[in-house]
């Protein structure tokens, strides 16, 4: 076991007093997220850089059947030869050999919260992973850098034949229903990140869930990024059988450090005919974490599949989840929060192709701007051919706290059919003099009724979201709104 | 389709087009058409993907499982119904009927 040795970067006694009036944006993040644990007993840290040999290593470290390890290699090599994109957020400055793509912190993945690591688990316990577990979760996995080392799922979902482990463990035990999914949904070739995470994918959730059974509350995986200049590479595959029921929430962080690190994350999901899952994401990532993501789904016939999309941290997100449509009367809902303050770009939004009959949907995205921070609204709304007596509604709104701060809609509607009712709305406000004065007029002072503002704002959202994270959400947004006005 | 506007073109000596190869040819309406071999058997898809319309014929081509992948998003297209088996193409391709008639391949287009 590691020596327990947890150093808090820029306590708040050290701060000085300009760094504290200057707040804003995630203001007590270092103290609350950012810190870094002690690297001292790691089991494994892949030399920076990025090559076929690195690429062979983590599979072979990994004890992978030959078919992973091909996939790797060829996804290696799609890698390689695509180009880094050149539109949304600047990616140019991402050094990817400046990168260690594997990082294995413990030698085991527990299910014992007395058998992980004393330094891995302070740091999930002041994250509060251990306690949200006791009071809401039906099963949790907490991946530390590259691997996870802590999974519980409860008992009787588990005698229900629920599957909830870590990608490397299904791999392992359960892997003829992980190849006959596996990248079907977003193959290696997809995109050059898509591409990146196949060829060093490491951790990630593997959520299966039988015909009927219905995952009453919610599962969560909790990432974790500890070391400096590391990238993460997460993989999750749910299956969710026909008639099931699943909630998936996911939240993640990591130290404040002054270069930059790289999460490139897949996220595929299959909601077969009946089904129903949703997919929460509480992005908290530090403002040195590129956060570049493929997450998409498939709702088959009478499927739902919702995606809430909650952006906060990171330095830039490139992130639009979508969802194909592919049996009649499938639904897709896809809730949308960015907020970017000083330093960020969140370049988010999502995408949802009807390729069916009467098949509905709606996106609805928040964005919050402030301090020079920039959010985009990237949408695509597609009705093919033979998608008739299809509905959807995509509304983007944009809140701008400030004259400095950006906010751009780049929405792509395509329509293949007649027989379709599609709207669009979208709307940017700044919050006025008027506002803030009427609601100091009923006794707020200014910080408070800008607050409110912002809360009334995202309402929509959070209202979506389970209690614990609803009330995390407000706070995360009030701690950003610090210091915003005057 | 009609009957009447289907019509016969030659591909090429049986020869030419020996398991795990593919031939690319152009169709009297100026369309392009791969024409695979798989492990003995003939099949002929368009080359154009259904995600975004770009070529798809010279993909990685599976004999043995009789697919090809899409060389600019990785769908990947099963040959014997011109469906794709994985996204992001999500609607299936056109395929056109192959035969061997006197030691010579022959598609039939429109």
């Amino acid at each position: 076991m590691a020596t327990p040795e947890t150093i808090i970067t820029n306590a708040p006694s050290e701060r000085p007093a300009e760094e504290r009036d200057l707040a804003g944006i995630n203001a007590d993040y270092k103290e609350k997220f950012g810190f870094h644990d002690s690297e001292t007993g790691y089991a494994y840290k892949a030399p920076k850089g990025l090559s076929r040999e690195i690429v062979e290593s983590i599979s072979e470290y990994k004890d992978e059947p030959q078919w992973m390890r091909d996939f790797r290699i060829k996804a290696y090599e799609h890698f390689e030869s695509r180009p880094t994109p050149q539109w949304g957020g600047n990616l140019n400055q991402i050094d990817f050999e400046d990168i260690h793509y594997f990082v294995r912190a413990s030698d085991k993945n527990s299910r014992d919260w007395s058998e992980v690591p004393e330094d891995i688990k302070n740091t999930f316990d002041r994250l509060g992973i251990p306690e949200a577990e006791r009071k809401f979760l039906s099963g949790v996995g907490a991946q530390y850098e590259s691997e996870v080392v802590y999974h519980q799922v409860n008992e009787k979902l588990e005698e229900q034949g629920v599957i909830f482990t870590d990608m490397d463990t299904a791999l392992r035990e359960h892997e003829d229903l992980v190849r006959e999914y596996w990248a079907t949904i977003i193959p290696p070739n997809d995109n050059k990140l898509a591409a990146l995470n196949s060829a060093v994918w490491s951790g990630g959730s593997f959520v299966y869930v039988p015909a009927g059974v219905s995952v009453a509350m919610p599962l969560q995986a909790y990432f974790r990024i500890n070391t400096e200049n590391m990238g993460q590479f997460e993989r999750t595959l749910i299956i969710a059988e026909e008639g099931s029921d699943v909630h998936y929430i996911e939240g993640c962080t990591a130290p404040v450090y002054s270069t930059d690190s790289l999460h490139s994350a897949v996220v595929e999901i299959v909601a077969k005919p009946k089904a129903r899952v949703r997919y929460t994401t509480v992005q908290n990532w530090s403002q040195n974490v590129y956060n570049l993501v493929t997450k998409r789904a498939v709702a088959h016939e009478d499927a739902t599949m919702e995606w809430v999309d909650c952006n906060l941290g990171s330095k830039l997100t490139m992130k639009y989840p979508s969802i194909y449509l592919l049996g009649e009367r499938a639904h897709g809902e896809i809730l949308s929060i960015a907020f970017a303050g000083e330093g960020q770009h969140q370049d988010a939004g999502g995408k949802i192709i009807h390729a069916a009959p009467k098949t509905t949907s709606s996106i609805f995205s928040k964005s919050i701007s402030k301090d020079k921070g920039r959010t985009s609204y990237r949408g695509l709304l597609e009705i093919a051919k033979g998608a008739s007596e299809s509905k959807s509604k995509v509304v983007c709104d944009a809140l701008l706290l400030d004259e400095d701060s950006r906010s751009d809609t780049y929405p792509t509607i395509r329509i293949g059919e007649d027989d379709v009712d599609v709207g669009h709305e979208a709307t940017v406000s700044k919050v006025g003099e008027e506002q803030i004065f009427y609601l100091q007029s009923r006794g707020l002072d200014e910080e408070e009724a800008s607050k409110m503002i912002v809360n009334g704002f995202i309402e929509p959202i959070t209202k979506e979201l389970p209690m614990e994270y609803a009330v995390e959400l407000n706070r995360l947004i009030e701690l950003q709104m610090e210091g915003s006005i005057g | 389709m009609t009957e009447s506007t289907k019509q016969q073109i030659d591909v090429c000596a049986a020869s030419e087009l020996p398991s795990g190869e593919m031939k690319l040819i152009d169709a009297p309406d100026g369309a392009k058409i791969g024409v695979f071999n798989c492990d003995g058997t003939l099949y002929a898809i368009e080359d154009r993907c259904s995600h975004d319309d770009g070529p798809l014929a010279e993909g990685p081509f599976d004999s043995d499982a009789c697919t090809v992948e899409c060389p600019r998003h990785g769908s990947l297209f099963d040959l014997t119904s011109g469906r794709p088996r994985t996204l992001p193409a999500y609607q299936p391709v056109t395929t056109y009927p192959v035969t061997i008639e006197d030691d010579t391949v022959k598609l039939e287009v429109s």
